[in-house]
């Protein structure tokens, strides 16, 4: 698809699924964009965990063949696709299309100002359970897209999970819903890599 | 860090992808057009990695590359060492021998090792999350498994005049003896071909890695006394010519198209 | 390298968050109690899954480390419930 049809789809209501890594996702990308990073071995079932079937998508991947590949698998799954965008970022910001950006953070930024920042932790629950940053919030990436619109977004949301595979995705969901939400890059890993403090779910006993 | 090798086995050939988990970059060591650049662009999206750039080790005379398909697919720099400017015919980013590549806490740097190729370089790989010295190096077809490239597929190097097999054989004795051999013996070794491959003599080992240590010690071409007697054995145990060689050696000097190579093609 | 020898291998490798412990919850459930999982994975994320996944079933995740080529190795031994 060229550039102004992929335009013309989203003003009808498609959504452009952004198949890119986290760290490109959040530097540039098309306004409105969901970010689910691409992989062959289990993209089908990660989106049937967490996608919407009743909406329309365009594919960007880059480079082509990712894309060509990514519209096979999703098609296949079941997904409406209309297409892919040809020539990527570069060829949309030269058809003079805008482009929107998504906060980062690291985890020492996170650290340094916990208390300016309501922390989502999109991991599954166990893990949260499990130990979680102190004050967040557990939203899992699973659910659907009305409830992830509908977090409050003051103070800003920082969206942590393991990496940045679903925390990225639930950030781009809130951004496109016009939210304040960044994304925490590294994630739980960092954190704990870091020696950052953990809080535990204390286990109900049966 | 993030490492694989990719064996294209009817070529005895080995590509590699180098990368680093928390930078999310690789880079594509050798690309062959046989497996093609959505064979590699496909490997590192699967593993989340963004493709920074292509390096090749040299002009090879045995497979068909496609480092500059790949790199310009990705709009990503196509490295290779400075030397080749005289012999390319296209655009490329010139690297120094010393210089170094870094994704994150990965490091490959430029072992500039001449012989095979006139521009032939190896690079030294580092993982700075396990160790501030180097794990192991990418020796192209410097130094194979139990044996080493052959000095003798001239074709594009008029112009360096290095056209003297002997010369270019001692050549890469002192490449591989100076270079090579005096990085530390624990250094594993990841050649650009292994057995089977015509870019080498009939000594070359099947098995695709292997340790400095090791092929100091039973590598038969290094085992020889001197640079001449060097020369000599690499002569006498050199095998036929990879089959079409001049043709893809020229399509990767960018002299002919690719059009034009197939149409070469048995 | 724990002193022991998987029953079975999960190869989880080139799966994204958190489809490693998705696989492997399906997969130690084939298992006996005391027999131990290996599973391969190459996702960063599954470092922080893979103990709160056994806290939260109740197996033991025994050892885990990362090897040159940066495969994730979890040994997981099952623990029945009572």
């Amino acid at each position: 698809m060229t550039p102004e049809e992929v335009q013309t789809a989203v003003a009808a209501g498609a959504v452009v699924l952004d198949m890119r890594p986290p760290k490109p996702f959040a530097t540039e990308h098309i306004p409105g964009a969901v970010n689910f990073q691409f992989n062959r071995a289990d993209l089908a079932d990660r989106a049937e965990m967490a996608l919407p079937t009743d909406v329309q998508y365009v594919i960007h991947a880059e480079p082509a063949p990712i894309a060509k590949v990514a519209v096979e698998i999703m098609t296949k799954a079941g997904f409406r696709v209309l297409g892919w965008l040809e020539g990527g970022l570069k060829q949309w910001k030269e058809a003079g299309f805008p482009t929107a950006e998504l906060g980062l953070m690291t985890v020492d930024e996170l650290h340094a100002d916990l208390d300016q920042h309501r922390v989502v932790d999109t991991r599954e629950g166990f893990e949260y359970s499990y130990g979680h940053i102190p004050g967040s919030q557990s939203i899992v990436w699973t659910e659907p897209w009305s409830t992830l619109e509908a977090v409050e977004d003051n103070p800003p949301l920082a969206i942590v999970c393991g990496d940045q595979v679903r925390s990225c995705y639930v950030a781009s969901v809130m951004r496109r819903a016009g939210k304040d939400a960044r994304l925490v890059f590294g994630g739980m890993v960092d954190w704990l890599e870091r020696g950052f403090p953990v809080q535990k779910t204390a286990k109900e006993t049966a | 860090m993030i490492f694989k090798q990719f064996r294209y086995e009817p070529l005895a050939q080995a590509s590699y992808l180098v990368g680093c988990p928390r930078a999310k970059e690789a880079m594509i060591v050798d690309p062959i057009d046989n497996l093609g650049s959505d064979f590699y662009v496909l490997e590192a999206a699967d593993l989340g990695l963004t493709i920074v750039g292509v390096v090749e080790t040299h002009i090879h005379a045995d497979f068909v590359s496609c480092a500059r398909e790949l790199a310009e697919m990705n709009g990503v720099p196509h490295h290779l060492h400075e030397s080749a400017k005289a012999l390319v015919r296209y655009p490329f980013t010139a690297f120094r021998d010393g210089e170094s590549f870094t994704m994150g806490g990965v490091r490959l740097t430029a072992l500039h090792t001449p012989g095979h190729t006139p521009e032939h370089t190896a690079f030294l790989v580092t993982d700075t999350a396990r160790s501030p010295d180097p794990w192991f190096v990418l020796t192209g077809d410097a130094l194979f498994v139990g044996d080493v490239g052959r000095p003798d597929l001239l074709l594009g190097d008029e112009s360096m005049d290095v056209m003297d097999e002997s010369a270019r054989a001692e050549t890469l004795y002192r490449s591989v003896t100076e270079k090579l051999f005096t990085l530390p013996d624990y250094v594993e070794v990841y050649p650009g071909h292994y057995g089977g491959s015509t870019c080498g003599g009939v000594n070359m080992s099947g098995k695709a890695v292997s340790t400095i240590a090791f092929e100091k010690q039973f590598n038969l071409a290094l085992r020889q006394p001197d640079a001449r007697a060097f020369a000599a054995f690499v002569r006498e145990t050199a095998k036929p010519f990879p089959q079409n060689y001049e043709r893809i050696k020229s399509y990767n000097l960018g002299m002919i198209t690719k059009e034009e190579l197939k149409g070469a093609t048995v | 390298m724990p002193d022991v020898q998987e029953t079975k291998i999960l190869d989880a490798r080139g799966l994204l968050c958190p489809m490693p412990i998705v696989k492997a919850a399906k997969e130690i459930k084939s298992l006996g109690d005391g027999d131990v999982l290996k599973i391969l994975a190459t996702d960063r994320g599954a470092i922080a899954d893979f103990p709160a996944w056994a806290d939260d079933t109740g197996n033991e995740l025994l050892e885990w480390h990362e090897e040159g080529d940066g495969t994730l190795v979890f040994y997981v031994r099952k623990v029945e419930e009572d």
